[in-house]
């Protein structure tokens, strides 16, 4: 009845018809079940969206995707020599228990990020110690300067969250504590989490910008709802019963836009579907197939067949989009060439034997098995013999690990906000590219803390990627979503957020 | 009658023991690895390897086998590799909608096959019959995904008269829930009614020109009572036994239409524990699901005894 009232109420105040969708629950579709709430635990995107509202970090990204600080007071004080980070903490955070945060809550949680974290174990060897000087500052020392830190540090994926020490056991957490303007509420699996108003919240005083400043607390209740198909998410949003949906069929773009209830929202530039390719074994060991392949592939049939209409994508060499700070055009020319004759001179020079070249990709992400098929016939045409393994998603996670089983594997990834965090370019990754020039770039820019020399090492990196083709990004593909109409206070992002969304 | 359910009963211990030996095996061939799927795309090879010794997965197959046999016996059937949570309690999560669902669509099929059914047979060759099987044969053409499509745009999503998807929220009563099942359980029971139709008609037909029947309509009966006191009650031993069968089908094969519609129910859970590769949640379900199965088959196979007492076993 309170809800109908207060919706009745609302719509009476706004002089317009508030769909359900808008009441003081927020209902979020998402495209599916989370497989932990545990940031710490996965890199899934999904992972992020939620738990953000509940656990922080000590840092975060505001709308420039600047480093910003969250649970710490300021930026850390670096020393002279780029290795000791001094953090002080905000002196007033309560966690959803009850607790206060202290130094030994954050010395125990980046102890657990470096040990269970895969981005936390990334950086774990340069860690030397992480101590508590006093109850509300934290000093970090490293081995040696790495840049990304603090990008680390802020990121919702692989989190460095923050828990109260008494949750954490062995590595395991005994219960989700945060200190989000959310707290964890109820989580049936496969139906949803809800997250209620954490009434001992206190914001930050700086104004709100993307996930920095002063977060809000608009909705009462935020709910999440797992909806694995993409077109039960696009019904229930039309229907009113979603308030956001996330990722829907680029499809769906023209109903969405008629619909009187939604509104598409179309984040430009999410991501860059990326042809991993295999540097320990097989055929692209050899530099002269990898530049073939490069030079084979025709970006733009790939994107327009993965995506249909180029409202959703953009052929674009540069590892960047326009507007990032990491943009450079170095060496771009070497993308989207199309050229089967260069490339069958590269297969020649490299006394290509016609060993088949094996794609392992998966129907799961459909644009993925679309451009590989257009793919397949460039190649073809170029003088590759091609094997298509099509499997699902469960199976190619199982057998990219295994260099012996594949060629290239098709992924995708969202632009990150540090280019470091794109594991990729290391030579431990899966991929394992390396020659000694990228290696010395790449370290050189991870120790690097000046932005223009990083920024310039960046183009020297990406130089090298299109160069020695270490792996090869097809393009840049827009996400769609959906928000009700009327609904405010939710930033477009690969991550969105949701504790400002309400009606205006 | 005690002898046959004490065979029956270890008959169906044999079909339940073979069934989850024959998932364990299959889960365990197909490639996938819960583990790396768990840690997300990001993670490590390492980071896998951990993970999957630290669920027991790099255990030999057989001592893997062994233990699931154990457990399974003590009625433990493990814990889910994605929830963390016992299968058992996975499980009964997702029992209650698809009961219902299931319910709801063989009470839908039933009332609106069996009456077209037999009015079908009664008035054989008519226009009538000629629609009512057109009218089947239709409805188990169309896939229910489609179906499921087609009514959730029109009835939820433009009329918005239920709900698109899923089964309510925290607060949601009983009745509210039950609101979320009617449109899928009216796409099941659309198409479910197709089959218990024809069979309807089928045996309706058989009865029809059986001496009983005429000897009623000589003895001057009416005709209602003809058909439903007498042809009905010796039709309905073919009809309840597809009613049961569709029944458990309903209850292990509505994936599809939980899909469509999010209803969180088993059928939804096993799609996603297969695309997870949770193996205790895969057995688990194929356990739970193959006991009904026979359970199901049981109970009908005792109907026929109440229902026709010339049955005797």
């Amino acid at each position: 009845m309170n809800k109908l009232r207060n919706l009745a109420l609302a719509a009476l105040l706004s002089g317009t018809a508030l769909s359900p969708a808008l009441a003081e629950t927020l209902e979020v579709a998402i495209i599916g079940e989370p497989q932990t709430l545990d940031p710490m635990m996965s890199t899934q995107d999904v992972v992020s969206i939620v738990t953000q509202h509940f656990v922080e970090t000590m840092y975060t990204f505001d709308s420039q995707w600047q480093v910003a600080p969250l649970l710490a007071e300021a930026l850390p004080e670096i020393s002279e020599d780029g290795t000791l980070y001094r953090i002080s903490l905000r002196h007033d955070i309560t966690f959803h228990d009850g607790s206060t945060l202290d130094s030994a809550d954050v010395v125990d949680s980046l102890n657990r990020w470096l040990s269970v974290a895969t981005r936390g174990k990334g950086v774990a060897e340069q860690v030397e110690s992480i101590t508590a000087p006093d109850a509300h500052t934290v000093e970090i020392k490293l081995s040696q300067p790495y840049s990304p830190l603090l990008s680390l540090l802020a990121f919702s994926n692989s989190a460095a969250a923050i828990y109260p020490q008494e949750v954490m056991k062995d590595g395991d957490l005994t219960a989700i504590v945060g200190t989000g303007p959310y707290k964890l509420v109820e989580h049936k699996p496969d139906q949803y989490i809800s997250l209620a108003r954490f009434e001992g919240f206190v914001p930050r005083s700086e104004p709100s910008s993307g996930n920095a400043g002063g977060r809000k607390q608009v909705p009462d209740e935020i709910r999440f709802v797992p909806v694995p198909d993409p077109s039960t998410r696009v019904e229930g949003l039309l229907s009113g019963q979603f308030a956001y949906a996330d990722a829907l069929p680029v499809e769906a773009f023209d109903r969405v836009s008629a619909s009187d209830k939604a509104e598409p929202v179309l984040l430009q530039d999410f991501g860059w579907p990326v042809w991993a390719i295999n540097h320990k074994a097989g055929l692209l060991t050899d530099a002269n197939i990898r530049k073939a392949l490069q030079a084979a592939l025709p970006m733009d049939d790939m994107m327009f067949a993965a995506f249909g209409d180029d409202k959703f994508f953009k052929v674009d060499g540069a590892m960047y989009p326009e507007g990032w700070p990491w943009r450079n055009e170095t060496e771009v020319g070497l993308y989207n060439q199309n050229d089967p004759e260069t490339a069958a001179e590269l297969l020649k020079a490299a006394n290509y034997d016609g060993t088949p070249l094996r794609i392992l990709t998966s129907r799961q992400y459909e644009f993925h098995f679309k451009m590989a098929e257009i793919a397949k016939m460039a190649l073809e045409q170029a003088g590759f013999k091609v094997e298509m393994n099509v499997v699902d998603w469960a199976t190619l996670g199982q057998q990219r690990n295994d260099p012996a089983l594949w060629d290239v594997y098709i992924t995708h990834s969202p632009f990150l906000p540090e280019p470091a965090l794109t594991d990729l370019y290391a030579p431990t990754s899966r991929l394992g590219w390396s020659n000694p020039e990228k290696d010395e770039i790449l370290q050189q820019f991870t120790a690097e803390t000046d932005m223009a020399k990083r920024q310039d090492l960046f183009g020297k990196l990406q130089g090298q990627l299109l160069s020695d083709v270490g792996f090869i990004k097809i393009g840049n593909f827009a996400s769609l979503h959906g928000k009700a109409k009327g609904l405010h206070g939710v930033d477009p992002s690969p991550w969105p957020a949701f504790w400002g969304a309400g009606a205006q | 009658m005690v002898q046959y359910i004490a065979r029956r009963l270890v008959g169906m211990v044999t079909v339940i023991f073979l069934v989850l030996t024959i998932a364990f095996v299959i889960v365990r061939l197909a490639p996938g690895d819960p583990a790396a799927l768990l840690l997300g795309p990001e993670a490590s090879v390492q980071d896998a390897i951990d993970l999957r010794q630290k669920l027991g997965l790099d255990r030999p197959i057989l001592v893997q086998y062994a233990s699931f046999v154990l457990n399974a016996l003590r009625g433990d059937l493990g814990t889910s590799i994605f929830f963390n949570q016992p299968v058992t309690q996975v499980l009964a999560d997702r029992a209650e909608p698809t009961v219902f669902l299931a319910l709801f669509s063989i009470i839908f099929a039933v009332v609106i096959a069996t009456p077209i059914g037999i009015f079908a047979a009664y008035r054989r060759g008519s226009f009538l019959d000629q629609a009512a099987i057109s009218a089947a044969m239709l409805a188990a053409s169309i896939p229910s995904f489609w179906m499921g499509l087609i009514l959730q745009r029109h009835f939820a999503t433009t009329l918005g008269w239920f709900p698109a998807s899923g089964y309510g929220g925290p607060d949601a009563t009983f009745l509210e829930r039950m609101h979320y099942l009617l449109l899928p359980s009216l796409v099941l029971g659309i198409v479910n009614s197709a089959l218990i139709l024809r069979f309807t008609r089928a045996s309706m037909l058989d009865v029809l020109g059986e001496d009983y029947v005429r000897t009623a309509r000589s003895k001057g009966m009416g005709e209602l009572r003809v058909v439903l006191r007498h042809a009905l009650k010796n039709a309905a031993i073919p009809i309840i036994t597809v009613v049961g069968l569709t029944f458990a089908l309903l209850v292990s094969g509505a994936v599809v239409t939980e899909r469509v519609f999010n209803i969180p129910g088993m059928g939804n859970l096993v799609v996603n524990a297969v695309l997870r590769r949770d193996y205790p949640v895969i057995q688990g379900t194929l356990i739970v699901v193959a006991t009904l199965y026979v359970i199901i088959n049981l109970v009908v196979d005792l109907l026929y005894a109440v229902i026709d007492r010339r049955v005797k076993y």
